[in-house]
């Protein structure tokens, strides 16, 4: 009876060990091992929820629908809209810009949401404070919890974008004489510094909490920044100028100069491509070290439970 | 002791005396409530005044797209009868938006936060209940709405408002309806638990494209257009437009304004009826299953 009582625990250690998961020797693997946990905890979580996903597919063209229908109604016909949306584009592809526009918005609120969303509903069920307070790295965790996000977003974004095609009749010859290969590139670039801008929106949770209208407000506020159904250049010029330090302002104009064929901001896509390198390099490091701080603050005052 | 029922009894508050005082008492108490718990988020005042403007913008800019350039003031977005259709639409957007979550959304934070079993322990009265997480959204909401209003006003165009009083009661039956709508989304809740965001999500944006709040009728393709006609919401939102811009040519879209008037005034009185009696039927599956405080 008594043998294999002392014989578990020294097994389990020797695979900890094995696994480089022991707390003294915390590796690159051990925190690869932690991110992989939580993306798998995560994937298994959404599977239960899957209204969720159907409903990142159908949202982006719902949202769409409705600058294009109240463009039909202001221009008095899908023509003349086309015309008029021409003058001030550049191009009469209206529907493809305004489906662009909300698929990609929706990639980027999805990141932000599913993150703080994630914090939150730990928060409430009270396995927030557990989780960080645990000896697993918080980047791993985080990296796992981005991992997440970008294979759920990227998949929802795909079928969501054919989709929205297709309920708008756009033909996809009009859209795959763009550039696609750039146009990817732009997006998964551009979703770096977003998941740096999510640890931001992370922190802003921990310190404030009950932070839904808040949220709901910033997924506003992003849409009018990145110039979700226009070009940030109609904006006043102090709100460009916001828009411009905003990347997912860039990602967005990005993806529609290369499939539309428009301009982008600096001229040539490789200098864009630049900039949201720049934007790469910054935000994530911000963002992480920001989280690290709420994370300090909130644990030496009230503690990480408290919602 | 003695004390304290003296208290209760004087507002009728004992548990024997179940009359009309202490259910008004009850609903006083239970609004209270809801406004305390509001006031405990200062930043949910000011975010809901700022989400109208920014969301009034983003739709505004793209609205601009497709005026001609140069247009006069009475074209495209700057024309009265296209920014009245928009902004009533909006408004009654904000009202319905909000009642499918407010009230769901509040029941489901009791549910996290234990407080939801214990609420429906006591002897207070359920419909009371829900119909004080309600005061909020007419509160706030309707505030939204004068400030968009005269946002509106100043930035896009002089918004044909005619017949006051009229669009009020025609405001009045419609919101009545949405309530209701409020109260099957609050019953949906406590049976669907998480989902039930996704669903209240997922509603609103169909009600808004289904219901043209942010366009005329007429855009909507012939099929969508069907399914339209077949919800009531849908006449609440033409006749309020309609009567607050003076029935302007080719309005009301949908139907007469008669029919409109009879579907409006039955969606009023029936909706809330059959949202509280689904609400409570909900809340005693529940309870019988496996009780309400699992979430």
């Amino acid at each position: 009876m008594s043998t294999p009582m002392v014989a578990m625990p020294s097994s389990r250690g020797e695979a900890f060990h094995s696994k480089n998961l022991g707390l003294s020797a915390q590796g690159w693997r051990a925190n690869l091992s932690i991110a992989w946990a939580v993306f798998i905890a995560r994937m298994r979580t959404i599977r239960r929820y899957k209204g969720f996903l159907i409903m990142e597919i159908l949202l982006p063209t719902l949202f769409a629908a409705l600058p294009i229908l109240l463009g039909n109604a202001i221009a008095g016909s899908s023509k003349q809209a086309a015309a008029n949306f021409q003058d001030h584009t550049k191009t009469a592809s209206y529907v493809a810009y305004m489906i662009i526009g909300a698929n990609v918005f929706m990639m980027v609120s999805g990141a932000m949401w599913n993150f703080g969303m994630w914090m939150r509903r730990e928060q409430q069920t009270g396995t927030l404070e557990s989780l960080l307070l645990s000896p697993a790295s918080k980047a791993a965790i985080l990296s796992g919890t981005a991992l997440y996000i970008s294979i759920r977003t990227s998949i929802s974004f795909f079928i969501a974008f054919i989709f929205g095609c297709l309920a708008f009749g756009v033909p996809l010859e009009e859209i795959f004489a763009g550039n696609i290969l750039l146009a990817l590139i732009f997006i998964y670039i551009g979703m770096i510094p977003v998941y740096g801008l999510s640890f931001l929106f992370g922190a802003l949770i921990m310190e404030i909490k009950e932070a839904s209208s808040l949220v709901n407000l910033l997924q506003w506020v992003i849409s009018l920044l990145m110039g979700i159904f226009f070009p940030i250049t109609i904006l006043p010029s102090w709100l460009q100028f916001v828009a411009k330090i905003f990347p997912p302002s860039w990602m967005n104009n990005d993806v529609r100069s290369s499939l539309l064929d428009l301009s982008y901001f600096m001229g040539s896509w490789y200098l864009d491509l630049a900039v949201l390198f720049a934007f790469c390099l910054i935000l994530p490091m911000v963002g992480l070290w920001i989280f690290s701080r709420a994370e300090k603050h909130v644990k030496r005052n009230q503690g990480l439970g408290q919602f | 002791m003695a004390t304290q029922q003296k208290t209760l009894q004087s507002q009728e508050l004992g548990l024997s005396e179940p009359g009309f005082r202490q259910g008004l008492s009850t609903f006083r108490a239970q609004i209270k409530k809801q406004f305390i718990v509001m006031k405990r988020y200062p930043i949910a005042f000011i975010t809901s005044f700022a989400m109208v403007f920014i969301i009034l913008m983003v739709f505004i800019l793209a609205a601009t797209l497709f005026t001609p350039k140069g247009a006069g003031d009475d074209v495209g977005i700057k024309s009265g009868v296209i920014a009245g259709t928009m902004f009533y639409g909006f408004c009654l957007f904000m009202f319905t938006s909000d009642t499918f979550w407010t009230i769901g959304n509040s029941m489901r934070m009791e549910q996290y936060q234990g407080t939801l079993e214990s609420l429906f322990l006591t002897p207070a009265n359920k419909f009371t209940d829900l119909a004080s997480r309600i005061t909020i959204i007419v509160f706030w909401t309707g505030l939204n709405t004068v400030l968009a209003l005269l946002l509106i006003d100043y930035i896009i165009a002089d918004i044909p408002f005619a017949n006051f009083e009229t669009a009020i009661i025609v405001l009045l039956f419609t919101l009545l309806g949405t309530f209701g709508i409020g109260f099957f989304m609050a019953g949906l809740g406590i049976r669907l638990k998480e989902s039930s965001e996704l669903l209240a999500n997922m509603l609103q944006f169909f009600v808004l494209i289904l219901c043209a709040m942010f366009f005329p009728f007429s855009v909507l393709p012939e099929p969508v257009l069907v399914i339209s006609r077949l919800i009531p919401l849908s006449y609440g939102v033409d006749l309020f437009r309609s009567t607050m811009m003076g029935f302007p040519s080719g309005y009301p879209e949908l139907a007469s304004t008669q029919t409109e008037w009879v579907i409006v005034v039955a969606f009023g009185i029936i909706m809330p009826i059959a949202g509280f009696l689904f609400y409570r039927w909900s809340v005693y599956r529940q309870r019988a299953k496996s009780g309400i405080s699992d979430y």
